[in-house]
């Protein structure tokens, strides 16, 4: 009797194990049908950065919260995993060794500092992970990044001939450059003083700090030598507040501007207003005017969306597009092929990841603009356009003095 | 060329009295528990930000802000010594100093969770600086060094001159010498925590009023403290000020031929240079 049960038993053992081949070979949107999608955020949660990361990482969660109400990704549920990059190379290089070994993402998003980006990038393109990013150091899309990155931010070269032309017509005609050190504080420098000199104008000098002292008192010094009527400030909040404290304190009374994202309104609420009066700061600007800026800015409780969280929100949109676009294959690879078809071309123009995932079900082709802007990007993986947005400290709030 | 010269000292050695306070508070601590008590940053911080509360949310002034940051940080480096520390002690320096490390990561996150990320800074005007024969001087600088030299004058009384100050020294120099003569070393390690761990609070603070604060305030520091106390010699008091204005001075002059980029890697090139030519620092390791 034990015979043909033993029998009965060992054909389905081998059929199932057949099946359980078939099924680990199979592509995986049939075996994965339903699975939740795993996406990873990696943003500066502490460092210097700190201020910028928390609000990103929600933008992206809001955005994944609405994909997955609105039914997920081709029936697939969002899953964001998020780390710390701590807006340190080495932090950032632990925490997406992680991500892409163990949590198997397919995406890395929201990679702020230019130093973080060029640290992570070659794990990403290596292991065929997409990576999108914020950072703006011309050098990030000149790595052999095979595909495998996009930035929404603009490039240094596009931040600075705009400073460039900002100073020119304020009719400046010797700028000091006091930089951190970063990938791009040299490349920056060049570029202002080749857009200075075709104005008329020039850089008279040029200090590389280390961001880590506690004290710039000597390369202030190095600066006022110069004797300059403008001094940009090209680091981060920590170092420019304290470069802006000795810079008063020295006695300077010449004109000051540094990015948006190194005087921010938290600068201004750190420092005394005599010391940040009249600084000039200028930054990418959102598409402030785009409902999907107005709607994610009103679900994150802001009415002062900072540009890198409006950046995020289209970075977690456009890598679930892409994927829709891809047939749900949620890979480096098929991202990194489809991105570009959902951001750009004639399809119908769509600003949020749900009216895309509709519309791509119904098998139709989009366009995605979204809360950052445009979104379209060249071969490279840099935005192709943005506008900038100018402004002027006074009283310890920003006037705004004109985007274009 | 000269006035640039004596700018870069005077530069030097206002950094170098700031560095000192903390770097005495390092070697005192040293000399007594014998590890190298890393979780000194995370203290730092801690002084830095108690001393924002005293000024920002109590209202105190910069002089008695430096006291609440000396009073709470020394508080906060006895418990944290008493609950984290001296049970590894038994296990050897090497261990409690790695414990030391991942203490201070421990601490800095605690303030980051109460106070975020945010910078912040000290309720006090900023005042340009005075001009004195070509030389820039900033008044909060100059009443940094007031309270840096009165904080290192009153340890060097306390040590020489006060019962309890010997007892210190006589741990130091030899603690089973000093556990025959009576010396309680529990009670002299809890006094060389508060101690110490207090001048680290006002090293942090005496920082955050030249600069901004935030929960890496020590971190940053930590290093040329540490810098300062190895050039001085690890346990001596006095080489810790000796080695804090060497390694400022020396910062400071190095932008005569350096970009100021590289001005850190100074300090860790005297320390090279200090332990091969005198492997016990510039002025050995006796305590006092």
């Amino acid at each position: 009797m034990t015979k043909p049960t033993a029998v009965i038993s060992r054909r389905s053992f081998v059929g199932g194990a057949a099946a359980l081949a078939a099924a680990a070979t199979a592509p995986a949107i049939g075996r994965a049908q339903g699975a939740p999608l795993r996406l990873a955020t990696l943003t500066p949660l502490t460092g210097a950065g700190g201020s910028y990361g928390p609000s990103m990482r929600k933008a992206m969660e809001w955005v994944a919260g609405e994909i997955n109400a609105a039914g997920g990704v081709l029936g697939r549920r969002i899953e964001l995993v998020s780390e710390d990059d701590q807006t340190n190379p080495e932090a950032a290089v632990r925490a997406v060794r992680k991500l892409i070994d163990v949590d198997k993402v397919p995406a890395v998003m929201g990679t702020w500092a230019s130093a973080v980006t060029t640290a992570v990038a070659p794990l990403c393109w290596e292991s065929k992970t997409f990576l999108t990013c914020v950072s703006g150091a011309d050098s990030i899309t000149l790595l052999p990044h095979q595909g495998y990155l996009v930035r929404t931010q603009p490039n240094t070269h596009l931040q600075i001939g705009k400073l460039g032309e900002f100073l020119l017509s304020l009719k400046v005609k010797r700028v000091f450059v006091l930089s951190a050190q970063t990938p791009y504080a040299v490349p920056a420098e060049e570029r202002l003083a080749e857009v200075l000199a075709k104005g008329g104008a020039a850089s008279v000098g040029h200090v590389v700090y280390d961001r880590e002292k506690t004290t710039y008192r000597s390369e202030v010094d190095q600066a006022l030598r110069a004797k300059p009527d403008m001094m940009f400030f090209n680091g981060y909040t920590p170092d420019v507040t304290v470069v802006l404290k000795e810079i008063f304190k020295a006695g300077y009374t010449g004109g000051k501007v540094a990015p948006a994202f190194a005087v921010n309104q938290k600068l201004l609420g750190s420092l005394p207003h005599e010391v940040t009066d009249g600084i000039y700061t200028w930054a990418p600007s959102p598409a402030a005017d785009s409902e999907a800026f107005k709607r994610v800015a009103k679900a994150l409780g802001t009415e002062d969306l900072d540009p890198y969280s409006a950046q995020c929100h289209d970075h977690i949109s456009l890598v679930c597009l892409a994927i829709a676009h891809a047939k749900g294959e949620a890979t480096g690879t098929a991202i990194r092929e489809h991105v570009r078809k959902i951001s750009q071309g004639g399809g119908a123009k769509v600003d949020s990841a749900v009216a895309g995932l509709k519309l791509l079900a119904q098998g139709r082709e989009i366009n995605y603009e979204g809360a950052s802007g445009p979104c379209d990007f060249n071969e490279a993986g840099d935005i192709l356009d943005c506008k900038f947005r100018y402004e002027q400290a006074e009283k310890g709030k920003f006037k705004l003095l004109k985007i274009g | 060329m000269l006035g640039e010269v004596v700018q870069l000292v005077v530069n030097g050695l206002v950094a170098g009295t700031i560095l000192a306070v903390p770097a005495i508070g390092f070697t005192a601590i040293y000399a007594v528990l014998r590890f190298p008590n890393f979780s000194l940053a995370a203290h730092l911080t801690i002084g830095a930000f108690a001393g924002y509360v005293a000024n920002v949310a109590w209202g105190w002034p910069a002089t008695g802000a430096v006291v609440a940051a000396f009073v709470i940080t020394g508080v906060a480096g006895v418990l944290n010594d008493e609950v984290v520390l001296k049970p590894l002690r038994l296990a050897g320096p090497l261990t409690t100093a790695i414990a030391a490390v991942a203490l201070t990561i421990a601490l800095e996150n605690v303030v980051r969770f109460v106070f975020g990320n945010d910078l912040r800074g000290y309720d006090l005007p900023i005042q340009r600086d005075w001009q004195v024969a070509g030389i820039r001087i900033g008044a909060q600088q100059v009443k940094n060094l007031g309270i840096a030299v009165v904080a290192m004058a009153a340890i060097f009384l306390f040590l020489a001159f006060t019962r309890t100050g010997k007892a210190m020294r006589a741990v130091a120099d030899n603690p089973t010498l000093a556990g025959i003569k009576g010396i309680d070393p529990d009670r002299v390690a809890r006094l060389v925590n508060f101690v110490g761990m207090g001048l680290a609070g006002v090293g942090g603070m005496l920082v955050g009023l030249d600069t901004s604060i935030d929960p890496l305030t020590g971190f940053r520091v930590i290093l040329s403290v540490f810098a300062a106390a190895v050039v001085g010699g690890l346990g001596s008091v006095p080489g810790a000020v000796v080695g804090a204005l060497t390694v400022g001075v020396g910062e400071e002059l190095s932008l005569l031929v350096l970009a100021p980029a590289y001005r850190t890697a100074v300090g860790f090139f005297a320390i090279l240079i200090v332990l091969t030519l005198r492997p016990r620092g510039l002025l050995g390791e006796r305590a006092y």
